[in-house]
């Protein structure tokens, strides 16, 4: 009797979570039967048959062509490059929350987290258009320093393409900084009271109950999301890098995903290369994603899957 | 009294009700899905061109726009085996959609229009074309037009050397025989005219990058235009040249190279806009509108300045011949543009007589200028049977439209298909004229101007075409009706790479710093492209177009 009762309440309990299943399956499983176009022939308006199947030919011409495959290496330097300054300074985000978190002067520190979370929901085409006003030609940056007498010649800001990584880094986080900030503030929000009060009665400074209290409660946090991050590593978006790119920076701008974006949006489009392209990245995103769970084992001692 | 209103208002409900059953009964509403590789609004058509077609046909059109829907619906659309009731498709795609049986064969039903019909002659090259026996019909081409496939109807061509006439007036009219010759034209001009009204910096050049690689033509859209200067065309990734052979687009003897270095050479004479390469075509269409582009090369571009404002005082721009150049044009599109129609596969019944109902009038003279000429009353007035403008500015402002036709905004309930059948150069019966306003004769004595009168003088000339006939240096090249092949998947491929190589190679030589970085990049350029394959879409695209040169050179003999 106990038993059956046991085995409705897992039945219950296993409907509760097949919406959930099934959303899953219909979102992140079912697209997967679309690395088909990868090896076929596949060309729009014909369907895919028996007779556009080619096998690993278009991954093949990603190793048969020096040009290509030197091509592709250069695109994965910038998608490295990029995401790899974004991880080594991931540590910002969180030393930015715990320095809002001791501004006093309540509305200040409203309005400082609400300045810097806004331009996390400006979109990147508009981004963009703020940059071009501003770092244009007849831009506002341009003007000033042409009035102060500094320049006579406008500075080609956007055209530059020196230090292209860093400055998209710094254009990443203008617009990412505060909203990945929240999550820290929640953390630092759960750190017990008692702790720090004890440490004040005990004549810490400021700086000392950061150091020794704040940034180790919040440290699971941070690793957390690194990990969660390095898993993403190769897909580190394409809209900044679209609405950035040009003739002039495209060799230091174009990361996987753009390069991908770009071939298959053509006007011919070659749909069959770029999904080949996309299900290598997959498949190395899936390694990393099993190394650094390894690494947090062996680490942490807990893996976080 | 209440209840009597009360009946009133029933009475009257009732009635209407019977009414508006009575005129679904004539015809049902019904939605068409066009798909429209021409349209750049995605959704149902609304305004004064809905209630146009609602009134005589009860039909709602749906237009599915890949060009803002994105590419991808073609894709999804065909797997469906269904792209649309009515598709305009690029001629490529168009036999490719034939091909996997996405259009019907619509022979039975077109010969009962007779509107469509007096384009029987291009009906039949277009679809023999296709392989398909006489008589039979899948496609009907757009925008045919009435004259011949060697005739230059307009008075301007596509791609020409414009300046403002008082700009050109006030360095004292040089005259140019070759590209240096404007270049330094264009530094004189430069020189008096630093910035506009407003005193915002103008420049004779200004640049865009958006358009690179469209319309079939690898490498950055505004040197590819610039290259019909000096007779060459560019067809996919080869040049086309006047004798009718082709060449490498890298060719250092043909025109990309040479156009590429009279940028390269305006730009280190600061005459090229240093945010060209960054901005968008947004914002160069700002500065065309404000005054800030010296130097226009677009037939069009004329709409963003030319006012008849501007014409009557004098500073508009217009063609200022440059002597050693040897123009490109296309002449009239008498077997058709670039796209066609056609009906789904899948259209049956009663629907397929209706919607080949509203094809015959679309392509009818009362479709006609509702397309062209506009509404009377709003864009036209009638007088002597002769069409006059009336407000000219309707879609510019888009003026509000007149009640019986719906009410609403001129440009927002404009035709949204933005494809049309018959050429808005052709005759129209009831006025003996063209149906775009530009072919009125009222128009063309509204714009005898000052301007134009001087123009006149100086060149000895009455237009631009007119000059470049006279003095032997317009190349019209005929029109032909050929459809060519699409690309496959290996070619594909080779062309998005070849392509993004050219144009970033390009602007980067556009801004080089001295003549050895240009020609360094340049031979990188080559050594890149040959990597890519670049060999093999030459030869890809050669055997391609020789087809076409092929028609072209017949037509060109026959008038002979």
């Amino acid at each position: 009797m106990r038993i059956n009762q046991r085995k409705l309440r897992s039945y219950k309990e296993f409907l509760l979570v097949l919406p959930f299943l099934v959303v899953v399956a219909i979102f992140s499983y079912f697209p997967l039967y679309g690395w088909i176009y990868a090896f076929h022939d596949y060309r729009p308006p014909f369907p895919i048959t028996n007779e556009t199947f080619v096998g690993l030919k278009w991954f093949e011409t990603i190793i048969n062509n020096p040009v290509r495959t030197a091509d592709i290496l250069r695109v994965l330097r910038n998608t490295f490059a990029m995401s790899g300054i974004s991880l080594a300074f991931s540590w910002f985000p969180m030393v930015f929350a715990v320095f809002l978190n001791e501004i006093k002067c309540h509305p200040y520190k409203k309005f400082v987290q609400t300045v810097t979370t806004l331009p996390n929901f400006i979109s990147w085409v508009l981004v963009y258009s703020i940059a071009f006003n501003i770092f244009s030609s007849t831009g506002a940056v341009n003007v000033v320093l042409q009035n102060l007498g500094w320049i006579d010649k406008p500075i080609a800001f956007l055209k530059s393409s020196d230090h292209v990584w860093f400055t998209q880094w710094l254009w990443l986080t203008w617009k990412n900084a505060g909203w990945a900030a929240i999550m820290y503030l929640a953390a630092i929000t759960g750190i017990d009271e008692e702790m720090m009060e004890a440490a004040r009665v005990d004549g810490a400074s400021r700086m000392q109950i950061i150091w020794h209290i704040t940034i180790p409660s919040i440290l699971p946090t941070y690793f957390v999301i690194v990990m969660l991050n390095l898993a993403n590593f190769l897909s580190n978006g394409m809209e900044q890098y679209y609405v950035f790119q040009n003739a002039f920076n495209m060799d230091y701008i174009e990361v996987l995903d753009l390069y991908v974006y770009n071939m298959a949006t053509s006007s011919t489009g070659a749909y069959p290369l770029s999904t080949a392209i996309s299900i290598l990245k997959s498949v190395v995103s899936v390694i990393l994603l099993v190394v650094s769970n390894t690494a947090s084992k062996l680490i942490r001692g807990e893996g976080f899957i | 009294m209440k209840r009597f209103l009360a009946l009133l208002l029933t009475l009257s409900m009732v009635l209407s009700m019977g009414l508006s059953t009575a005129m679904a009964e004539e015809k049902e509403l019904l939605t068409i899905d066009i798909y429209d590789d021409a349209a750049n609004y995605h959704g149902v058509q609304t305004g004064w061109f809905a209630k146009v077609v609602k009134d005589r046909f009860n039909l709602e059109l749906n237009i599915i726009a890949p060009q803002v829907a994105g590419s991808a619906v073609y894709a999804t659309r065909a797997e469906d085996g269904h792209l649309g009731d009515i598709v305009i498709l690029d001629k490529s795609r168009f036999q490719d959609s034939l091909a996997a049986g996405l259009v019907k064969d619509i022979s039975a039903e077109l010969v009962n229009c007779e509107n469509i019909m007096q384009y029987k002659v291009q009906l039949d090259s277009f679809n023999q074309g296709l392989g398909k026996a006489e008589g039979v019909y899948y496609g009907i081409p757009s925008e045919m037009a009435d004259t011949s496939p060697v005739t230059l109807t307009e008075e301007e061509i596509y791609s020409s050397p414009m300046l403002r006439w008082d700009q050109y007036t006030g360095v004292g009219r040089p005259e140019m025989a070759d590209l240096d010759g404007l270049l330094d034209t264009l530094k004189l001009i430069h020189e008096k005219y630093p910035t506009n009204e407003a005193g915002d910096p103008a420049y004779p050049l200004s640049l865009w990058p958006d358009w690179d690689g469209n319309d079939n033509m690898i490498g950055i859209a505004n040197v590819v235009q610039l290259t019909t200067w000096y007779g060459e065309k560019i067809k996919g990734s080869a040049i086309l040249k006047p004798d009718y052979t082709f060449t490498e687009i890298y060719d250092k003897n043909a025109s990309y190279y040479k156009m590429a270095k009279f940028l390269y050479k305006a730009n280190q004479m600061g005459l090229v806009d240093p945010d060209s390469g960054t901005q968008d075509w947004n914002a160069v269409c700002a500065k065309m509108s404000n005054g800030q582009v010296n130097l226009l090369w677009y037939s069009w571009s004329l709409g963003f300045w030319n006012s008849q404002e501007r014409l009557d005082n004098g500073t508009a721009f217009i063609y200022i011949p440059v002597k050693d150049q040897n123009y490109y044009a296309d002449a009239d599109a008498f077997f058709g543009t670039s796209r066609v129609f056609g009906v789904g596969s899948k259209v049956e019944g009663e629907k397929y007589e209706r919607i080949m109902e509203f094809l015959d009038w679309y392509a009818s003279p009362e479709g006609m200028t509702f397309q062209h000429s506009g509404i009377e009353g709003l864009n036209y007035i009638v007088e002597n049977d002769k069409f006059v403008p009336y407000k000219d500015n309707a879609l510019m402002d888009n003026l509000p439209v007149p009640d019986e036709f719906g009410g609403g905004g001129y440009q927002d309930g404009n035709n949204a298909i933005n494809q049309w059948i018959g050429n808005a150069l052709n005759t129209n019966p009831a006025t003996g004229e063209g149906y775009a306003m530009k072919h009125w004769s009222s128009y063309k004595a509204k714009n005898m101007t000052q301007m134009k009168k001087e123009w006149q003088e100086h060149f000895g000339a009455t237009d631009a075409v007119d000059y470049m006939k006279k003095n032997g240096v317009l190349m019209a090249s005929p029109n032909v009706s050929v459809a060519l092949a699409t690309d496959t998947n290996d070619i594909a491929m080779k062309r998005v790479d070849v392509n993004k190589v050219l144009c970033q190679y390009t602007w980067q030589m556009i801004f080089a710093e001295s003549e050895e970085e240009f020609d360094l990049l340049w031979d990188k350029m080559v050594e890149k492209m040959d990597g890519f394959g670049y060999k093999d879409l030459y030869a890809f695209d050669c055997a391609n177009y020789q087809t076409e040169v092929d028609a072209k050179q017949a037509a060109a003999d026959a008038i002979k």
